[in-house]
């Protein structure tokens, strides 16, 4: 293959040797008349000859005049075109008139390349960095949310967590489904160094994925590339749809410093929270346990061993409480009244969280060079007690021309990031949620718990042991924090040199080395005295991915009506991962020593990776352009990778796109602009590497014993590339002089063969193998839209809406006839409470089976105890996690100089399955088991005493309830949760919730203070003052007591839709001061 | 053109072209070749430990037979098999990480060209015993499972067998094995066989005991074949004295300690899961049994056993004793006490001889085996075994009850061996927990149901094989589970 490269190679040098008579050069920058902002893809062409040139995304430009040529002529579709004598100027700049549209932006492409936006074939959706930036949010990535159609956003409530980035649907049965991210056309990791037991609900820390490290105060633009044609020349790596980042860089001759400095903070939504019932306290019995006697006589205990509310009624008796038996407590020995906590978790536990985020960039720039230097510091405070993390962010770019007609372009960019006590996530004794939300006792004050920590750093728990000398199951959850806590850096390095020389005005090439690595860093710890075995583990990452990359442009007119846009080119990847968990082993010898040296046992070996994979690709793009009417392109793309046997490593994607500007041909006051759009892509992926030779896991001898084992996973050495194909068709309009705009689009995609790592009957031995196999189709509509309803020059409205639609289907899974797989579970087969994730043929992925209700005449039926049935099958399927639409809608507006913004972020259907109402509810958190039932009696009183719950539904006949059913936990007397029914559990499905939100995500407000009036135009250009605000209001959920949009994290194992220990959203606000110099 | 160079060079100077980087699709950090004995002790151990474990995730067979009750969480006291993966955590374990295992061993063995022909056969013998203990695990938990398509990855939904067709697969197979094997040659080196440490001839014990152990299974329904597996097992030796016994040797340093300690000794857990249950520790009160000190802790100096079924507090009740959480307290595969129990059965069953008489004998050979095997002394049996409730002449009930009763207590700390033996002999007599609390009555477990994993990925297979046990329900009985 390489040598057909190279012939392309020769031909193209070849075609270009011809002419290279340029007569002169005239350069200069094209300005919007409205702002003064440079204007990108404005047409720059010397009247009556063939030479032109597009200004870049500065709307500056440069250009040689052929002998004779006198005229330049400005044309931009939208704008007014001018016409500007030149003779005997070097620099000739333009003031162009009227705004800037939509459609007729320049926008950033696959690799890097700037395209007019008229002339793709594909949707491409540009989001200013001014967008992004105005809430301050740390991640940029959260900003994206409500603001871009066929994205589906999913942030996490944990401090500095994993955001899920979803384009167009979930493609991918078992491999990643997160959009890749690139920077200036070079692709950066977003890799999550999450554990499989964090992405999957059981005990872990949230690390966050490393699209964070990017700094948002250097981002110009973010441009979503959502369809495989819009990607195909990444090729495999995009098949997921590509945020392309384009960083702010320095303008020629200018000098400009701009200074941000801005504070948020931040509390828990209540709403997303429990709400603890006031009634009954501790146990799961409705008594105390034996008495004790203490300075007060013998009195009543609660049972401190049950981590439950079921337990006696709050009625005021002196008990001994916890702190009775804590010898450092004022309360040691004596009791206290039984009554409900005076501070609850949800008043007391969670704190302020403090964002201070300060930047300073530097831009300027010379005849010949341009530079950009900038620096921010975000340093955050969470929720949780003792966590905190500190980002620094280092960013450099510099463009100089070193001799003529050749640029040189290096940019560096270095982010550390430490943190210290992210949250744990999961059904974790470290996520504090697991004990306030599933596991807790009403009548624990926590501001008690925190002093009893803080007098002599004691993990003084109200879970005593029966023996009283230490925690049962729940440490003291100060305790927790700030001893049992995570700490973690990552150093993270991002930069290339790109080379550029324009070898004649039409061809140019482009050389470009990229280098992109992380260093990870995590500790985490087990104090002794902590329930459970004390530990400590480190875990050390280094990854590094290389691109090296060739390409040759060809931009030329072909006579007056046909235009020729070429790229060919070869792209080398090398990526490298190696990584090492160690953890001390059977306890910790020496209390708050933490070293694997500490460790009781011998260490166990500790695991290793090493991943590596190699790519070549080679490529090719053309496309056909018809006056500017009528647009063709076809993009070719062959890549051999080492992640597949030798026998299949290459594979081929191509893509075409049409497209036509019917406005061109529609002469109408009304129409500004419009085109319609087509295109077909075919993307192949190779997997992932270490899939396709059998190797032996090595588990730790028994002493000098060895011991090896076959895997879990059966390895294949038959493995294919899998393939993605997809259509779409699209349209773009702007009406009224660009007061409203349209942008459609319909799309269609299957991903076939996919390299699957199937889950398979253990009686096979393994419990995955990997295979080719399976089929999902994603079918959907984007909608974008925007009104511009009042424009004056003081005053302007306007109002953009995106609206997402995607309908996913797991069309095939693996095997035939009988021999036919329909189901396989995602992650693990079943995650903490019994019910599963799964891919099941027919419905949408990510289907939530469990046990569900047993219906009579539609209605829920319930058994001879008044209880709900369940069915005996814990497969049915009860849910789905895949929202129905998704969208957002936000209003700008300003009045002199003062702007507002607000974003309304909407999300759908999709179900959650609720893990900690599950077990919450049937611990007797929550207010729904107390109070009077229909009979005004206490629900908890015994129902031969007129108490009990009447549920809604009907009897095994099919008549109405009538059937009171015991209330009140201890042997399974109960409806909900896991204990329902005796211990048999009640229904899953009860346990679904919708996931809809509607969501007040962003508001702004900004003042540009008038610097001249003022009279400091002379220190500083512009003084930008703004107030901020995110996550400020849930307008609607239907999900009771937690934020239907929080989940584990982002990762491979795809289980979205289950709630475990979930976090409380934080509404946070603040203000930003922008100055300029 | 020469500027086109300077774009050229560095990239023909680093590349190195994807064909040159054939090993980077091997994994660098982990072993391509093993020796085949190391994947024999692996599995050795992959099973020993679901069958010693008390993690409720795992194995709960401890209180189907009522040795244990739970303080707190009452699901798995009350038969609940679907809230945890128990099921499927058994399955696994036999299947993946013990079965598959020795099957790879197997081959990597008979591909050995350079292996001595007696040693080869020997270990090969060795993992077919190995392989044996493994199926009758499966068998006698689940019933029907794959068999003859299992344990091949290219067929991913393998069809389920006929259990009582596998069982006589397996004891064909069994006396292959024993009698392959050459008591003048080794097993296996560098102390990987971890049962016998090269002891051929313990092996060949080992496999008549499991013979007999297997033999006596069919005793109620193929009196005819259990006799004749009895005497043979009997003729060939089986394992009489503790000496000989089949025992797992745990480590102190985890993973390798013993799975009780994992979950229950304060070093690794501070759970407070379980206390021991009335039913066993009463049996034992009226008997003033010598044993208990071994088995349990004391509440004011006496064995106090929880409400099984119920919630209990932990404090109030007697607990699993030290002995049994130290993390070196071997496993067992099997051991003389209980091979002795089978002789006194077989002597009353007539499929040895000597009749009642000869019962007796082993029946006190059992007792005392099982007294001092766990510390007490000779004058401890003595007198025990003196007991009018004890006595073999004058314990209560028929030969079965006098063996169950007593075979249930010698089993303590082995759940599953337990569960088997109380569904064979119907003794003693165990109640499921029982009162208003529980809605719908409930049934001690006769199988165990297959792993719901099973349903959703092996679907078809699954639901033919359900259907022979009333759709997968856990009172069906298996096939030798004749009353």
């Amino acid at each position: 293959m390489r040598r057909i490269l190279l012939g392309c190679l020769v031909t193209v040098f070849t075609f270009c040797a011809a002419d290279v008579l340029a007569q002169r050069s005239v350069t200069g920058r094209v300005t919007s008349a409205e702002d003064g902002s440079g204007l990108p893809g404005v047409n720059v062409v010397v009247k009556g000859s063939t030479s032109g040139t597009v200004t870049d995304v500065d709307g500056s430009y440069s250009l040689s005049v052929p002998e004779g040529g006198n005229v330049l002529v400005f044309t931009f579709i939208g704008l007014k075109s001018q016409e500007i004598d030149i003779a005997g100027r070097a620099v000739v700049d333009a003031n162009m008139e009227a705004d800037v549209t939509q459609l007729s932006e320049v926008v950033v492409t696959a690799l890097g390349i700037e395209r007019n936006k008229n002339e793709l074939g594909y949707a491409a959706q540009q989001v200013g960095g001014d967008k992004i930036t105005a809430a301050r949010g740390t991640n940029f990535v959260n900003s994206l949310s409500g603001k871009v159609s066929g994205v589906d956003i999913k942030a996490s409530n944990t401090m500095g967590g994993s955001t899920n980035v979803v384009i167009r649907g979930y493609k991918s049965l078992t491999n990643s489904n997160q959009a890749l991210f690139v920077i200036d056309g070079i692709p950066v990791t977003n890799a999550t160094t999450n554990t499989n037991a964090q992405q999957t609900g059981g005990v872990g820390v949230d690390y966050g994925n490393a699209a964070q490290d990017i700094n948002p105060d250097n981002i110009a633009s973010v441009n979503v590339l959502k369809g495989a044609a819009a990607t195909a020349l990444y090729g495999s790596r995009a098949a997921n749809g590509v945020i392309m980042i384009t960083t702010k860089k320095g303008r020629k001759n200018s000098f400009d410093v701009v200074v941000n400095s801005g504070l948020t903070w931040g509390q828990i939504d209540k709403s997303t929270y429990v709400k603890y019932q006031k009634e009954y306290g501790g146990g799961y019995l409705p008594r105390f346990g034996a008495n004790r006697t203490f300075d007060d006589g013998s009195l009543p205990t609660p049972v401190y061993g049950d981590d439950a509310s079921y337990g006696p009624k709050f009625d005021g008796q002196p008990v001994y409480h916890w702190d009775a038996l804590d010898p450092a407590s004022p309360n040691f020995h004596k009791s206290r009244p039984w009554v409900a906590a005076a501070n609850d978790p949800a008043n007391s536990y969670f704190e302020t969280a403090v964002t201070s985020s300060q930047s300073v960039g530097i831009s300027a720039g010379t005849d010949k060079t341009t530079y950009k230097v900038g620096y921010t510091r975000v340093d955050e405070k969470g929720m949780l007690p003792n966590s905190t993390i500190d980002r620094n962010m280092f960013n450099f770019t510099a463009s100089t021309e070193l001799i003529k007609k050749m640029t040189l372009t290096t940019s560096a960019n270095y982010t550390n990031i430490q943190g210290v006590g992210r949250y744990g996530t999961g059904y974790n004794g470290r996520n504090p949620n697991q004990t306030f939300r599933q596991w807790w006792q009403t009548n624990v004050d926590i501001k008690e718990q925190r002093e009893a920590y803080f007098r002599n750093r004691q993990n003084v728990t109200w879970n005593w042991n029966a023996a009283a000398t230490g925690p049962l199951y729940s440490d003291n959850p100060y305790w927790s924090r700030y001893e049992n806590y995570s700490n973690d850096s990552r150093d993270h390095f991002f930069g290339y040199a790109s080379l550029n020389y324009e070898i004649t005005p039409w061809l140019s090439v482009l050389g470009r080395a990229a280098y992109d690595g992380t260093q990870d860093f995590q500790e985490e710890r087990v104090a002794v005295g902590s329930a459970g075995t004390s530990s400590y583990s480190r875990y050390d990452r280094s990854y590094s991915e290389q691109n090296y990359d060739l390409m040759f442009t060809v931009k030329k007119k072909l006579g007056e009506d046909f235009s020729f846009n070429g790229l060919i080119g070869t792209n080398l990847r090398r990526t490298k991962t190696e990584a090492i968990r160690a953890s001390t082993n059977g306890g910790l010898v020496v209390p708050r020593l933490y070293s694997l040296s500490n460790s009781l046992s011998p260490i166990n070996p500790p695991t290793e990776d090493y991943i590596r994979e190699g790519v070549d690709g080679i490529f090719a793009d053309l496309t056909f352009g018809y006056k500017e009417l009528a647009y063709i392109e076809g993009t070719v793309r062959r890549d051999q990778s080492t992640a597949l046997p030798a026998a299949h490593d290459s594979y081929w994607y191509y893509s075409g796109a049409a497209n036509f500007v019917f406005s061109e041909v529609i002469d109408a006051d009304w129409l500004s602009n419009g085109k319609v759009r087509a295109n077909y892509a075919e993307v192949g992926n190779a997997g992932q590497p270490l899939a396709v030779y059998d190797v032996y896991d090595k588990p730790t001898g028994i002493g000098s014993i060895p011991l090896f084992s076959l895997p879990n996973t059966k390895n294949n050495a038959d493995l294919k590339p899998e393939r993605t194909k997809s259509w779409e068709v699209g349209v773009e309009a702007d009406f009224l002089d660009n007061r409203v705009g349209v942008d459609l689009t319909y799309y269609e995609s299957r991903s076939l063969d996919q390299i699957l790592n199937v889950t398979v009957s253990g009686a096979t031995g393994y419990t995955g193998k990997w295979v080719n196999s399976g089929e999902i189709s994603n079918k959907g509509i984007e909608a974008s839209l925007y009104v511009v309803p009042v424009q004056t020059n003081d005053f302007s409205w306007t109002v953009n809406f995106n609206f997402t639609r995607n309908r996913n289907l797991v069309v095939d899974l693996y095997g035939e006839g009988t021999g036919e797989v329909t189901n396989y579970p995602l992650g693990v087969s079943s995650v903490q409470g019994g019910v599963s994730f799964n891919a099941a043929k027919g419905y949408p992925f990510g289907v939530i089976r469990g046990k569900d209700f047993v219906y009579t005449n539609g209605e829920r039926t319930v058994n001879s105890a008044g209880y709900y049935q369940t069915t005996t099958a814990s497969n049915v399927i009860i849910g789905n996690a895949m929202p129905d639409w998704i969208g957002g809608i936000n209003n700008s507006l300003s009045y002199k100089g003062v702007a507002l913004s607000f974003l309304v972020d909407i999300r759908r259907g999709g179900n959650v399955w609720s893990l900690d109402q599950w077990y919450g509810e049937a611990t007797g958190l929550y207010p729904e088991s107390v109070g009077l039932n229909d009979r005004g009696v206490d629900k908890r009183t015994p129902v031969d005493e007129g108490g009990g719950i009447l549920l809604p539904g009907v009897q095994a006949d099919g008549s109405a309830n009538t059937v009171y059913g015991e209330a009140q936990d201890g042997d399974g007397q109960l409806p909900f949760g896991y204990a329902a029914n005796g211990y048999s559990g009640a229904p899953h499905s009860w346990y679904v919730y919708d996931a809809s939100y509607v969501k007040l995500r962003e508001a702004t407000i900004t003042y540009s203070l008038p610097v001249a009036a003022l009279g400091l135009s002379k220190a500083f250009k512009a003084i930008d003052v703004s107030l901020i605000g995110r996550n400020l209001w849930i307008i609607d959920k239907k999900m009771k007591y937690s934020d239907p949009e929080d989940g584990l994290s982002s990762g491979n194992y795809n289980i979205s839709g289950y709630q475990s220990g979930a976090y409380p959203m934080l509404r946070s606000y603040g203000f930003n001061v922008k100055l300029t110099f | 053109m020469k500027r086109i160079i300077i774009f050229i060079l560095p990239i023909v100077l680093m590349t190195a072209c994807v064909e040159s980087l054939d090993n980077w699709n091997v994994d660098q950090k982990k072993a391509t070749v093993v020796p085949p004995r190391t994947l024999f002790t692996n599995a050795l151990k992959g099973i020993i430990d679901v069958v010693t474990t008390p993690n409720v995730n795992t194995n709960n067979f401890r209180m189907f037979v009522q040795y244990w009750a739970t303080t707190t969480y009452l699901d798995e006291p009350r038969y609940n098999m679907t809230q945890r993966l128990y099921s499927q955590n058994q399955w696994y374990a036999a299947y993946r990480d013990a079965l598959v295992d020795l099957k790879e061993a197997k081959r990597l063995i008979n591909n050995d060209e350079t292996l001595a022909p007696d040693l080869k056969a020997n270990q090969l013998a060795l993992v077919e015993i190995a392989e044996v203990y493994c199926w009758n695990f499966l068998v006698t938990t689940f019933g029907d499972v794959p068999y003859s398509e299992a344990l091949d990855p290219n067929n991913v939904l393998p069809a389920y067998d006929d259990a009582a067709t596998i069982y006589s697969d397996l004891l064909t197979r069994l006396d292959g094995a024993i009698a392959s094997i050459k008591t003048t040659a080794g097993t296996f080196t560098n102390s990987n066989d971890v049962i016998y440490n090269g002891s051929a001839a313990k092996w060949i014990k080992f496999g008549n005991s499991l013979k007999l152990r297997m033999g006596m299974l069919l005793a109620d329904v193929d009196a005819g074949k259990a006799k004749t597996l009895v005497e043979q097992a009997v003729a060939g030796g089986v394992i009489t004295d503790n000496a000989d016994r089949a025992r797992f040797p745990y480590i102190s340093a985890p993973p390798n300690n013993n799975p009780v300690s994992a979950n229950l000794n304060p070093l690794f857990s501070s759970r407070e899961d379980f206390v021991m249950a009335s039913t066993i520790i009463d049996a034992m009160n009226d008997r003033e049994d010598p044993r208990r000190q071994f088995y349990f802790t004391q509440v004011d100096g006496e064995y106090v056993g929880g409400n099984y079924g119920f919630s209990n507090a932990y404090a109030d009740f007697s607990h699993v004793s030290a002995k049994i959480i130290e993390p070196t307290f071997e496993g067992l595969f099997m051991d003389a006490s209980e091979v002795n129990f089978f002789l006194a059965e077989a002597a009353e069953r007539g499929f040895i001889g000597g009749g009642a008489a000869a019962a007796a004998g082993y029946y006190n050979e059992a007792v005392e085996q099982s007294i001092i095997y766990w510390g007490g002394t000779q004058a401890d049996a003595d007198t025990y075994l003196a007991r009018t409730d004890v006595a073999y002449a004058t314990a209560a009930g028929d030969w079965k009850e006098k063996i169950g009763t007593q075979k249930w207590i010698a089993l303590n700390n082995r759940g599953w061996d337990s569960w088997t033996e109380w569904r064979r002999l119907d003794f003693p007599k165990l109640s499921p927990p029982s009162g208003p609390s529980i809605p719908t009555a409930l049934t001690i477990p006769n199988r165990m149901i297959y792993p719901v994993i099973e349903q959703t990925v092996n679907g078809a297979q699954w639901s033919t094989a359900a259907g022979r046990y009333n759709a997968d329900s856990p009172a069906a009985k298996l096939f030798w589970d004749a009353n």
